[in-house]
């Protein structure tokens, strides 16, 4: 008596009993579909979390000098400033974990002033490896580079709405002279590169409509425009960007340490060092915890469509004692009769299972895109909740099964 | 002494209710012999004890006491695995109600004691049919059970007694259902496959008359063989030993 045999019983089985079979499938199929909704919906969301946050710059450590205590008076002396040299040496000493650092400085928002256009811009200085480090998408002319740093030159880059509305969306910008105005300054930079805006359309990160125009120019030229940082020989803070290969939340740390111990036991200053991955992981393992605690609850209904299928497979037992009677004189083993009715309760299992991963998953798979998180079949949550489905007909089929098997042939024979 | 001695039985008790105060023996100390080929009826009125004995020949159930030897091989101490083997192999079962399974096709039911035995799939249905044909119903084979009358419905049930060709075919009140015109071709149908096919068949009813058909009959009478007779117009020796 072998599997193939048992499995074309439990079917005739069903056969006889469609309806019914179905019925008690109907719980299974609930229970599967809400949680394989529930997990297709979070892996979407988080996938999609993870998707941006590398789009942002997933590898990236932002460093920066941060008061000790917000509530007192803190101010920044020059030598709590991280220098030159001191950088030089955290990259020569973790050459393999850094790609990149790359360092800013805002220069707050001015007014732009080409010919009638004016335009409302935020300006930030920036050094060459900001434009690797931050993902900015140049498509035409160049980032900023050493020698444009080395000359204070002002130059700038723009980004393509301002180009378009300079020169249009065929118009050569590059060399073009634009004037900047801000709060102190009134500067003429020449264009020399135009870099199209990075955009997030993932709903989590939805922050409200950035129409800002922000340009870059050299970090030397705007802090030497910045009264307050003209004579400034340090940064307060810059943005590693570590290689594919390493654990950034790790390198933090790391860094964070490094950095420290430049600092004066007196200073009022300490040294932030965060990862965007670690902020990312902490956000997508807050998106699963929540996605697995509900699909806990939805595995609720899988329960009581388990005790549903031992519900019925108890009143089937009933129903065909007669039968097993007439198959043990014939000679059916025990076991044999277990295995009939375990493999028909695991079949009404797999069934409604394999309804419930279509139905759930093309239920998380529309409502992911509704949401826009596009997503692709999560195949093997279905074959874990296919799995789970058996598991289900094979635990809650074994008490009945085994009241089946354990039947006296003669009292089932004489039955009615 | 001829013939091979398919059962024996020695000292048959079977007794229920053991150990509590209403213990009650139905069979007191039974001694039966069958030999191979034969014929046997066994007789008695309700509550004789026909149907403990028939459930113990079936190895549906075990003495309280005594020995019982099927095909040599002694039942006691045979686990309940052991049982549903020799149900199997060694005794076809024809019911009073035919007991066949009723989603199931004559074919399948035919089919079902080679589906426990371990017969491959194309073997059990090219003897089903084959025993079908033998038994006359050849064109029902693919009709379910409540498609058939009662007397078909007891020829399927022959013909799936036989399908692992058993040493005994056990028949308890086979034609009780029938009319005595079906219950007719019935036992032609025993006579036959006694005589064709040489099988040893024990027929338990409660009919004189039909009785009177086989070579031999086993009377019962609460719970012991009161009778034990060569039937008149069987002429084999040997058969049996006098009471």
């Amino acid at each position: 008596m072998n599997l193939f045999e048992n499995i074309r019983l439990a079917l005739e089985g069903l056969r006889a009993n469609k309806m019914r079979a179905l019925l008690t499938m109907l719980g299974i199929i609930i229970g599967i579909a809400s949680v394989m909704a529930i997990s297709t919906l979070g892996s979407a969301m988080t996938g999609s979390v993870t998707k941006t946050m590398d789009k942002i710059g997933g590898k990236n450590i932002m460093v920066s000098l941060s008061p000790k205590n917000y509530d007192t008076q803190s101010t920044l002396q020059e030598d709590d400033l991280i220098t030159q040299e001191e950088l030089n040496d955290f990259r020569s000493t973790y050459t393999d974990q850094i790609k990149a650092i790359s360092f800013s400085t805002g220069m707050g928002s001015g007014q732009l002033n080409s010919g009638f256009i004016h335009k409302d811009v935020s300006i930030t200085g920036a050094s060459p490896d900001y434009g690797l480090v931050n993902n900015i998408n140049l498509v035409q002319g160049r980032f900023i580079n050493e020698r444009d740093i080395d000359g204070t030159r002002n130059v700038i880059i723009i980004d393509t709405t301002l180009r378009n509305s300079l020169v249009g969306v065929d118009g050569d910008v590059i060399g073009k002279e634009i004037q900047v105005d801000t709060k102190s300054t009134n500067e003429t930079y020449t264009v020399i590169g135009v870099y199209e805006k990075l955009v997030i359309d993932n709903p989590l990160f939805y922050m409200g409509d950035d129409t800002r125009i922000e340009c870059f120019i050299p970090i030397t030229t705007a802090k030497s425009l910045n009264p307050d940082t003209a004579n400034q020989n340090g940064y307060e803070n810059f943005t590693i960007m570590a290689t594919s290969n390493t654990d950034s939340a790790a390198f933090a740390l790391t860094t964070k340490d490094y950095f420290i111990k430049g600092l004066g036991p007196l200073s009022d200053y300490t040294i932030q060092a965060e990862s965007l991955e670690a902020i990312a992981s902490e956000a997508t393992g807050m998106l699963s915890t929540l996605s697995l605690g509900i699909s806990v609850i939805a595995g609720i209904s899988l329960l009581v469509g388990g005790i549903g299928v031992m519900n019925i497979m108890l009143v089937s037992v009933t129903e065909r004692t007669k039968e097993i009677g007439i198959r043990k004189a014939l000679g059916a083993r025990n076991s044999a009769i277990r295995s009939q009715f375990i493999i028909e309760a695991m079949i009404i299992c797999l069934i409604g299972g394999m309804i419930g991963v279509g139905l759930g998953s093309a239920l998380g798979i529309m409502g992911s895109t509704l949401m826009k998180f596009p997503t692709n079949p999560p195949f093997l949550p279905m074959i874990i909740a296919l799995c789970f489905s058996m598991a289900i007909g094979v635990f809650f089929g074994f008490y009945p099964a085994n009241k089946a098997a354990k039947l006296d042939p003669i009292d089932a024979l004489r039955y009615e | 002494m001829m013939g091979n001695k398919i059962i024996e039985m020695r000292g048959i008790v079977k007794s229920y209710y053991l150990g509590t105060p209403n213990e009650l023996e139905i069979l007191h100390g039974i001694d039966l012999d069958v030999y191979e080929g034969e014929f046997l009826s066994i007789v008695g009125a309700s509550g004789s004890g026909k149907s403990t004995l028939m459930n113990i020949l079936g190895a549906l159930d075990r003495p309280t006491k005594g020995h019982y030897y099927l095909d040599h091989l002694p039942m006691e101490n045979v686990k309940d695995d052991g049982l549903s083997q020799i149900r199997n192999k060694k005794i076809g079962f024809v019911f009073q109600t035919f007991n066949l399974i009723p989603r199931s096709t004559a074919l399948k039911n035919v089919a079902l004691p080679m589906l426990y035995g371990g017969v491959s799939r194309s073997e059990r249905s090219r003897r089903a049919t084959e025993l079908l044909q033998l038994v006359e119903m050849g064109g029902r084979s693919h009709h379910r059970p409540n498609e058939l009358s009662g007397g078909q419905k007891q020829r399927v049930a022959i013909a799936r007694a036989m399908a692992n060709d058993p040493a005994i075919i056990l028949a308890d009140e086979p034609t009780g259902a029938l009319d005595t015109h079906t219950g007719r071709l019935v036992m032609d149908i025993f006579h036959r496959l006694h005589q064709e096919q040489g099988k040893t068949i024990i027929l338990i009813t409660h009919n004189s008359e039909l009785a009177e058909e086989t070579q031999r009959t086993i009377r019962l009478r609460d719970g012991s063989i009161v009778e034990n007779r060569k039937n008149g117009h069987y002429q084999l020796e040997g058969c049996y030993e006098s009471v």
